[in-house]
């Protein structure tokens, strides 16, 4: 490709004339004169960037999303451990109250045994004295019975001798009466 | 004529000139053209994005996620599954070609909409070979170094596989290694090719509109011209989602081929 005449002349004219004699050969991409340029400006470019990818770019967008990703994964973790301890916990506060539970049924099973001992033993008491009262009137009742039947063969004695007097004129004997009575 | 000619959008044009500085007598013209501004727009706006990405908070704002999500595709879907641990030291190194390569790719589409404004420069720097080329051997070059750092003369095991029985060595080195040469090149001509292919198509479609409306405005039997201009325009609009999809499916390919370049000298010899 014929690049002298335009070397020497960077004036607009040489490059409308580049630009022609490629128009005239196709494609302008294939009019050398132009790379270097280009190549050049592209390698300045290219490497600026790729400067401030490897100290600036990657490090911080990189490290942000590690950062997000230890975050997520530590909070996961602390979640779980939490969660685990919570567990335990759980456990200890369901066996603490089973125990309680069965302490308490131990207290309450004892304080009925003794109400009902309590219980008993009153009952006893108040029967023996109930007992011991029926027994006294039971005895007062006998002796009133034998009172009474006392005084019932008196009444018995005294209507027989005033029968006797009043069929016979004249008054029995107590000793008669005590043998009539025998018979 | 230049307006419908579809490969004018390609042409380098000074926007500042400069004198030319002369490199061991060859001279080395650095005036500001459109692919030179282009560049320097793609590269001030990847650093313009990560550089409000990289707040690091622990809650992501949108700009940190859309910065976080480009990092994603580097680096969770490229280097680590590919090259494994040993890859974290090359993330910005391919991280920088996606970017770069994506914006580039971007900036030729989207802001090819604003010549419909009349705006002027609209200009694709990944549709110049000279760019495309710059970048693929800088690729090369990368692979080369990394390879001859980490494993010395070891390197030219790349070029035997494993296992082969002696007497195929010589031959398949040779293979292996045009294999290897050649990738600058592919590389090069896979970006260039996709990119100009599609603004070349576009373009087509783009100068159809026009003069099948030119047409249509005969009236008569020519008002047909208007269907044509208007399908011409449908798919003008499909074509540019299409390329949205290019922008970035190619900037992935070339950063997921550096990435499985630089596995292959970085894990030499264990695994494959």
């Amino acid at each position: 490709m014929a690049v002298g005449p335009n070397e020497a002349a960077p004036s607009q004219g040489a490059e409308t004339h580049a630009g022609a004699e490629a128009h005239a050969k196709g494609l302008p991409q294939f009019d050398t004169t132009q790379w270097a340029g280009q190549a050049v400006w592209f390698l300045i470019i290219f490497g600026v960037v790729l400067l401030l990818m490897r100290f600036v770019f990657v490090p911080r967008i990189g490290g942000a999303i590690e950062a997000r990703e230890g975050k997520i994964t530590g909070d996961i973790a602390d979640a779980r451990r939490l969660k685990d301890e919570a567990d335990v916990q759980a456990q200890a506060a369901a066996v603490e109250t089973a125990a309680a539970r069965a302490r308490a049924q131990k207290v309450g099973a004892e304080a009925r045994a003794k109400a009902q001992a309590e219980i008993a033993a009153r009952l006893a008491e108040e029967e023996g004295k109930l007992s011991a009262t029926g027994a006294v009137a039971e005895a007062g009742i006998a002796k009133a019975r034998d009172a009474a039947l006392a005084n019932i063969q008196g009444i018995g004695a005294e209507t027989a001798s005033a029968i006797v007097a009043k069929l016979t004129g004249k008054a029995a004997t107590p000793a008669e009466l005590a043998a009539a009575r025998g018979n | 004529m230049a307006a419908i000619d579809p490969l004018h959008q390609f042409l380098v044009e000074k926007i500042v000139p400069l004198p030319p500085i002369q490199i061991g007598g060859f001279p080395l013209d650095l005036s500001i053209t459109n692919s030179v501004m282009m560049m320097l727009v793609a590269g001030v706006l990847v650093s313009l994005i990560l550089g409000l990405a990289s707040r690091g908070d622990l809650i992501p704002n949108r700009v940190q996620a859309i910065g976080e999500a480009f990092f994603g595709v580097v680096e969770t879907t490229l280097v680590t599954p590919i090259i494994g641990h040993n890859g974290k030291p090359y993330v910005p190194f391919v991280f920088t070609i996606f970017m770069m390569v994506f914006v580039m790719n971007l900036l030729g589409i989207v802001l090819s909409l604003g010549s419909l404004a009349g705006f002027e420069w609209t200009f694709t720097p990944t549709s110049q070979l000279a760019i495309t080329a710059t970048l693929a051997i800088l690729t090369f070059l990368t692979v080369l170094i990394v390879g001859f750092v980490r494993n010395g003369l070891g390197f030219f095991k790349l070029f035997v596989p494993a296992g082969l029985p002696w007497p195929m060595v010589p031959l398949m080195f040779v293979i292996e290694l045009i294999s290897f040469l050649v990738r600058p090149l592919t590389l090069s001509m896979r970006l260039f090719g996709n990119i100009v292919g599609g603004h070349v198509v576009m373009f087509i479609f783009a100068s159809f509109v026009i003069s099948l409306g030119i047409i249509g405005l005969g009236g008569g039997w020519g008002s047909l011209g208007f269907l044509g201009s208007a399908a011409s325009l449908t798919m003008i609009v499909l074509l540019t989602g299409l390329e949205l999809l290019v922008a970035f499916l190619q900037a992935f390919i070339f950063a997921a081929l550096a990435t499985v370049y630089l596995n292959e000298v970085v894990n030499l010899g264990h695994g494959h």
